[in-house]
């Protein structure tokens, strides 16, 4: 609770300044360390950077904390909690403002004096000031104090004398009478306004974390805990705060505040600060105190740095998700997209599922050439376009024509209207030789609702296409084109002014979205070109990290690679890990597993590969309890016995389960011969006599099956699965009367029958 | 409300001015150099009769063993009476008044004595460790019994609370004319103050007695000093604060200060004697109400 920590605070305006607290205050500013000469007060942070003192401030002793007014103007003015709980205005640097020079100098002083351990500025009603302060018997310990007010009013003053013959202070400058009072009887070692609601301030008091609301101070939530210290809310995401306990870190949804979501394990030395990280910034040591900062995750040297910061960063990040909503559901269509495929390509040697466009295009074959003409035209186009099945799915996969057999963009075209990109759905008209499509949607888009004119001008310019290679058309669109600012008008021109085969200017043209590149490149590359093509863009992907990539290498080995640099670019393992989730059994690569599993591992931050395994596991539950039957059995003691027991077991006669054994209600009887289910099938038809001399082990199978439980996901009927079968050998309806549900009909696999009882 | 009982299981003893010098090493050690020591609650109360000393057992290897030093047999438990977490919308400022009345004065009813330690940032009830239980207890027992009786009320509409019997007051009230405040300063400050404080702690005794002939005999002598959990609390009184420089003691910022009431001028052994302070401008009342409840005795 005692002892002043050194400690540093960033410009929140200029990230190359910040101010080190100790016994007073200095500013510094960070700078190459070439530029600025031996001169005094400069400190060598790093071999490249060094940095210049540029102003000092000891007016203000007794420092316990600081806190940098978060607005642009004043700028550099200071908030210093002092010993006896005062806290004082003050500022570094020469100031011209004349709000600030009435600010500084400012005192806020507590009904009684203690130590003040803690300041924030509210960042929206930047007037206001909370301070933490120490405990005193009945005063409270977070005063929120308006810069603002006007000085002490006339009805403290007599109060006022009496003090000030004590202390002897300068009455002018002197605010005795707090905004807000709160926390009575607590001590508060840590403060945080939360962003989301500026008139909600977290607070960590002595030994529970509490919220208050300004509009409501009589109410407050909070949550018991030790980790007080240090209460910061996230700036990315904020509904999430941490805090710390010596060396322990806790983060928090606000949410769900019952308890933190995650806890940082125990580090070895105990922390002074903790920060989320929000921008590039480096950590700089005083006096040996440990100062954690938080680097971005690519700068290098976050891995000099002591495991917190790592596994914390990951902790930041990983609750992010950026990408969580799009990237699964592209895997979702990757999926399907390739199950039509497969079924069309019945026999093919290589499972498609999830394998990307890189391997399907690798494997192409029979590709056609078409020479079309522009629709609407009878002109021949000298554009070459290929054709084949496998072209045709990456064309799905990249959502330009639909599942099934229709390989019409019409459908697409009318999606983007509707989405109002005018420009991406007038270059995909254009790609399908449809010149007039294009530029009728460009009048649309220049038509519609805030749309932009300059589009008719674009639909004007591409109305005066010409095939003639020496044309004035042609060369100033191939010059001008660059000057267009949005991306797809810029690849309609390259395409239309470029060769046959040679479209360079839309296939490395970054800013237009991969899946359409990829798209272009499967209609208008030969089959030497495209694969070529698809290894640069792949490999081009990989190296940037960028998730769009996975269009093109699936969930394979490739993937996985994509996904390690995504990781390594912006730590966001919660989008890597579901993607990772989404990796099917079959494809068991060491590499996916091993992936898979590391980034479990900096998701939970401890090592449980079952993670990803526990997924499918399923298990018959009680109508009435709904407890698994076969789970609570092994609950009751006198009645340990495994799932087997329960009527699938080889021995019939003795099975008489035939109640939950988590409530003791009976399961539900079999449509067939009426006994609760776990009675066992004592005589199947088509079982006579003359089957007696079946082997053994034969006929235990038959058993074990004919006593499952089987019913109809549709109607919810069903029995012994040994009755079902012999009934639907027969019937296709239900056998409860009643019942007109056709459960046979309903499941493609419904004709098949075990082979054992045919 | 909330009652917490603290981890520390403290000693109390008490040291006869004579033979304050061989313990000055130990007390020294746990009132300025706490970082050496791994006590975390150390107070120092001197009186006119004696020092009282509580500590934790930590702190209690320290002292030395003298003739001087006569130990309580008993381990105390500190207990600690905060505003709960939840409803700050009901709860008052929690003072000595308030636990008296709810957490004292039931013990007091059932015969469990107490010991009372009030610092700058909180009070302190000390129990017996042995009859902690047994309060636990009945504290447990009175809080259900309250809610009961309250639901009675509700019940019976026209029920009358008896009035309360005045508790017997039987020692002799006194107010000495010095005025005290209560103080704290900050840990870092202390090693300015250290000598200060240690002459205002062990040597004041000589000091007094050169100007014992012009001091009125109402002038009593009473400091305190304590340490715990890193929060240090003073109680002094007005002339003695002078003796400080300038900003280093925590004053209010109403510059109160309180004035005592002792009850019972001779040591009457732990349990019974007992010092208070009061606000200065409550003196009268307080007073008051206590001689008239002694009258009415």
């Amino acid at each position: 609770m005692s002892g002043s920590k050194p400690d540093i605070l960033w410009s929140p305006h200029h990230p190359d300044r910040y101010v080190i607290c100790d016994s007073e205050l200095g500013l510094y500013r960070i700078g190459p360390v070439g530029s600025a000469e031996a001169k005094a007060g400069t400190l060598p942070l790093s071999e490249e950077t060094a940095a210049t003192l540029l102003a000092i401030n000891s007016d203000t002793p007794y420092m316990k904390c600081v806190a940098w007014y978060p607005k642009h103007e004043p700028e550099c003015l200071l908030a210093v909690g002092q010993a006896n709980g005062r806290v004082v205005l003050t500022s570094l640097g020469q100031s011209h403002n004349s709000a600030c020079k009435e600010l500084v100098g400012k005192e806020f002083v507590p009904k009684h004096a203690r130590q003040c351990n803690t300041l924030a500025w509210n960042p929206v009603d930047s007037n206001l000031l909370a301070a933490g302060l120490d405990k005193h018997r009945a005063d409270f310990s977070v005063l929120i104090w308006d810069i603002s007010s006007k000085l002490s009013p006339e009805t403290s003053v007599a109060a006022e004398k009496i003090r000030l013959s004590s202390v002897d202070l300068d009455s002018s400058t002197v605010v005795t009478k707090p905004l807000y009072e709160l926390g009575q009887n607590d001590a508060c070692l840590s403060l945080c306004w939360l962003l989301r609601d500026p008139k909600l301030l977290l607070a960590g008091m002595h030994r529970n974390l509490a919220i208050f609301d300004l509009r409501n101070t009589s109410q407050k939530t909070f949550v018991n805990t030790k980790a007080i210290q240090g209460v910061t809310v996230d700036p990315h995401f904020h509904d999430r705060v941490a805090s710390f306990f010596e060396g322990q870190v806790a983060i928090w949804d606000l949410r769900k505040f019952e308890k933190p979501v995650l806890t940082l394990t125990e580090q070895p030395k105990p922390l002074t600060k903790v920060g989320w990280c929000g921008k590039l910034t480096k950590g700089h040591s005083n006096n040996d105190a440990l100062i954690y900062y938080f680097v971005f995750w690519p700068c290098k040297c976050s891995f000099k740095m002591i495991n917190v910061v790592v596994s914390l960063l990951c902790a930041c990040i990983m609750l992010h998700g950026l990408h969580t909503v799009t990237i699964p559901m592209q895997v979702s269509h990757m999926k399907q997209c390739a199950e039509d495929m497969e079924l069309k390509l019945q026999g093919n040697v290589q499972s498609v599922v999830y394998s990307g466009i890189k391997n399907i295009v690798k494997t192409t074959s029979g590709t056609t050439e078409t020479r079309r003409c522009w629709s609407g035209s009878d002109r021949q186009t000298d554009v070459p376009r290929y054709h084949s099945e496998e072209r045709c799915l990456a064309l799905r996969l990249c959502g330009w024509i639909s599942r099934g057999t229709d390989t019409d963009v019409e459908n697409f075209l009318r999606s983007l209207e509707q989405e109002h990109e005018w420009e991406r759905a007038a270059a995909v008209a254009l790609f399908n030789l449809d010149i007039r499509r294009a530029i009728q949607i460009l009048n649309k888009g220049a038509m519609a609702e805030k749309g932009d004119l300059n589009l008719n001008v674009v639909a004007m310019a591409l109305s005066g296409y010409t095939d003639e290679k020496s044309s004035l058309w042609r060369e100033m669109c191939s010059s001008l084109r660059l000057q267009l600012k949005n991306p797809y008008l810029c690849i309609m021109f390259a395409f239309l002014t470029s060769e046959p085969g040679a479209y360079d200017g839309v296939l490395y043209e970054s800013s237009v979205a991969v899946r359409d590149r990829v798209a272009f490149a499967c209609m208008f590359l030969n089959d030497a070109q495209l694969p070529r093509y698809i290894d640069r863009l792949t490999l081009e992907m990989k190296e940037a990290g960028n998730l769009e990539g996975i269009l093109l290498t699936g969930l394979t080995k490739d993937g996985v690679d994509l996904m390690e640099s995504y990781v390594d670019r912006t730590g966001d393992v919660q989008t890597a890990s579901f993607c990772m989730l989404k990796v099917p059994r079959q494809i068991t690569q060491k590499s996916a597993l091993h992936a898979a599993v590391g980034f479990t591992f900096m998701f939970t931050g401890s090592y449980q590969p079952t993670f990803v395994f526990v997924l499918w596991q399923v298990f018959v539950s009680c109508n009435f309890c709904g407890k698994s039957i076969s789970y609570s059995c092994s609950t009751i003691p006198h009645q340990g016995r495994g799932f087997s027991q329960y009527g699938v077991s080889g021995s019939p006669t003795k099975s008489k389960v035939t109640s939950c054994p988590g409530c003791r209600k009976p399961l539900p009887r079999c449509a067939l011969c009426l006994m609760n289910m776990g009675t066992p099938v004592s005589n199947c038809q088509g079982t006579g006599k003359s089957d007696e001399k079946v082997d053994l082990t034969r006929e235990n199978k038959l058993a074990q099956f004919n006593n499952w439980f089987t019913w109809c996901h549709n109607c919810r009927h069903g029995g012994h699965a040994g009755h079902m079968l012999s009934w639907f050998r027969d019937h296709t309806e239900c056998p409860v009367s009643a019942c007109t549900c056709k459960c046979m009909q309903l499941d493609t696999t419904g004709n098949l029958v075990p082979s054992d009882s045919s | 409300m909330e009652l917490h009982i603290l981890e520390h299981s403290l000693k109390v003893a008490s040291i006869e001015k004579e033979g304050i010098q061989i313990c000055t090493h130990g007390l020294i050690k746990l009132a300025f150099l706490a970082s050496k020591t791994r006590c975390k609650f150390f107070s120092l109360t001197e009186t006119p009769e004696d020092y009282t000393i509580i500590v934790d057992e930590e702190g209690f290897k320290e002292l030395p063993q003298s003739e001087h030093i006569s130990v309580a047999d008993a381990t105390w438990v500190a207990l600690n009476v905060v505003s709960g977490g939840s409803n700050t919308s009901t709860s008052q400022p929690i003072g000595v008044t308030k636990i008296a009345k709810s957490v004292i004065a039931p013990l007091a009813d059932h015969n469990i004595s107490v010991f009372m330690l009030s610092t700058y940032q909180t009070d302190f009830i000390l129990v017996s460790c042995r009859g902690l239980p047994y309060i636990l207890n009945r504290l447990e027992q009175m809080v259900n019994g309250e809610t009961v009786a309250a639901h009675n009320l509700g019940v019976t509409n026209g029920f009358v609370k008896p009035k309360l019997v005045p508790r017997p007051i039987i020692h002799p009230l006194s107010s000495p004319s010095n005025m005290f405040c209560v103080t704290s300063l900050d840990p870092d400050t202390l090693p300015s103050v250290a000598t200060l404080l240690m002459d205002v702690m062990f040597y004041s005794g000589g000091q007094k007695e050169s100007g014992a002939s012009s001091e009125d005999s109402n002038h009593i002598r009473f400091f305190s000093f304590s340490l715990i959990e890193g929060y240090i609390s003073l109680v002094m009184d007005e002339q003695t604060t002078q003796r400080f420089p300038n900003n280093v003691l925590f004053t209010s910022a109403s510059g109160e200060l309180w004035k005592m009431v002792r009850i019972g001028g001779q040591p009457l052994g732990f349990g019974e004697f007992f010092v208070a302070v009061v606000p200065e401008e409550n003196i009268q009342s307080v007073i008051g109400a206590l001689r008239t409840e002694s009258a009415a005795q």
